[in-house]
């Protein structure tokens, strides 16, 4: 009874902490946002509006924020963990952080009305459970299964959302303000939080999550060094660097849940 | 996945970060001759990259590669996006002189980072008035990069316009990060060259 108590106080409080998340941003950004520009001055009005940045001084805050945070906690933990760590372990750790989110995808995918990517996601996840002992391994890319990504945020965006003003969160970086909601749909949709609650499920929820951020981080080591080193301007680089990358992984989605004929219908091969 | 994997190839390739400032052109350029472009200049930058010269020697080559390879000066014009017809003519021909000297310092940082580089050259496709050729970039202990390279023909030559990684433009990125110079200066030109001078000694300093 105290175990299990444990383990919902743990959660209890994981879930508190992401709904402090949106209060705080909510409380700075209210005190943070920008003043547009004159509506008579034409060329500056648009290209103000274009930029859908209207919270940007909260924004940047929590840019200095995370890269405060970055440079003494994240970025060192990283660097540690590159150099006790071979590239082919990093590499397996991110086909299994992968692997756990298939079943996310699968699910988005069905609500974005992308079949045969949702098809891809449920075969990935299968295979890659089993034959890929428990996602380690990625042997569904080789029998044709390739990785599609996507989340909630994709999925709002296929269903017509537009991606709202851009916010820069606390922790969690670049997002948006219909990108945000992934945030706590993503926490619940996974195979963990479908099973029955235990400490040790609990252990390794959290061992998992903190791998994946620093694996992440790790993957990510050269090219921030280099945005930092060579942007004029690196919150607006990431901040651009995110939005074209979202809309490129929404034109991805289209692109591969393309009709494929049957192999009868097509003609044979002389 | 597709993120990272962006951020990877555009870190391979950043030095080039490039664009198309004009109208476009009736004719893109036939596929295999980009192809081949491509993997010409690919060979050089490698044999460059992977070499054993001196750091300098190495910077020197990139920055005279760099000016046969790519079409700077259009890049240049698309970059500066609107504010072409804001700056005078005197803070243009500055604006092109220093994002030459600039393009040649990112290179030059990019490349402490880069060795033992190889790539294929997969397809190409058009897109718009420009032939995207796909390569396939591989560095030691990295995973490879799918980066895509815009090609179009500029005085009957074919040149780089753009670099494309995983649908994402870094031609637009720079433009962007410029753009958010001026626009936090009140819309002044000159506060995107000091910057560019101030990144030039930085970058400088550190090599």
């Amino acid at each position: 009874m105290v175990e299990k108590t444990k383990t919902t106080l743990k959660r209890g409080l994981r879930r508190r902490l992401a709904s402090v998340v949106p209060c705080l941003l909510l409380a700075v950004g209210i005190s943070g946002c920008a003043t547009p520009p004159p509506r008579a001055d034409t060329a500056d009005y648009q290209a103000y509006k274009q930029l859908n940045d209207p919270m940007e001084p909260a924004n940047r805050f929590f840019y200095r924020v995370n890269n405060v945070l970055d440079t003494y906690f994240m970025k060192p933990v990283a660097q540690g963990y590159v150099y006790v760590t071979p590239q082919v372990f990093r590499t397996h750790v991110s086909y299994f952080t992968m692997n756990i989110g298939e079943p996310a995808r699968m699910l988005n995918f069905m609500a974005e009305g992308m079949p045969r990517d949702a098809g891809t996601a449920f075969m990935r996840f299968l295979i890659n459970s089993t034959a890929g002992i428990g996602g380690i391994f990625d042997p569904a890319a080789a029998l044709g299964y390739k990785e599609t990504d996507t989340d909630f945020g994709l999925t709002l965006a296929i269903w017509g959302v537009p991606p709202g003003p851009y916010l820069y969160l606390p922790v969690f970086g670049p997002s948006g303000a219909r990108d945000v909601l992934n945030l706590p749909v993503s926490y619940f949709l996974t195979p963990m939080a479908a099973a029955p609650a235990s400490d040790a499920l609990t252990d390794f929820t959290d061992a998992e999550t903190g791998l994946d951020l620093v694996n992440t981080r790790a993957n990510y080591l050269a090219p921030i060094d280099q945005v930092k080193a060579t942007a004029l301007d690196p919150y607006a680089t990431f901040r651009s660097l995110y939005r074209q990358s979202r809309a490129s992984q929404i034109q991805q989605i289209y692109t591969n849940d393309g009709q494929t004929p049957p192999a009868w219908t097509q003609p044979k091969q002389p | 996945m597709y993120l990272r994997r962006f951020i990877l190839g555009a870190v391979a390739v950043a030095p080039m970060l490039l664009a198309i400032g004009t109208p476009a052109h009736a004719d893109t350029i036939p596929p295999d001759a980009a192809k081949a472009f491509i993997n010409q200049s690919g060979q050089k930058l490698m044999a460059i990259v992977n070499g054993s010269s001196s750091q300098t020697a190495k910077s020197e080559a990139l920055r005279q590669l760099v000016d046969q390879i790519v079409a700077v000066d259009r890049v240049g014009h698309y970059v500066l996006g609107r504010y072409v017809n804001v700056a005078t003519p005197g803070q243009y021909q500055e604006f092109l002189g220093l994002f030459h000297k600039l393009l040649a310092y990112n290179i030059t940082y990019q490349i402490n980072a880069y060795k033992n580089i190889s790539f294929t050259v997969n397809s190409a496709t058009p897109e718009g008035d420009d032939m995207v050729v796909d390569t396939t970039i591989t560095t030691p202990d990295k995973p490879p990069a799918d980066v895509g390279w815009a090609v179009d023909e500029i005085d009957g030559q074919p040149k780089i316009v753009d670099v494309i990684v995983a649908g994402t433009s870094l031609r637009i990125t720079t433009r962007n990060d410029y753009a958010s110079v001026i626009t936090d200066n009140g819309g002044q030109v000159s506060a995107l060259l000091t910057a560019m001078q101030h990144q030039i000694k930085k970058l400088a300093a550190v090599q």
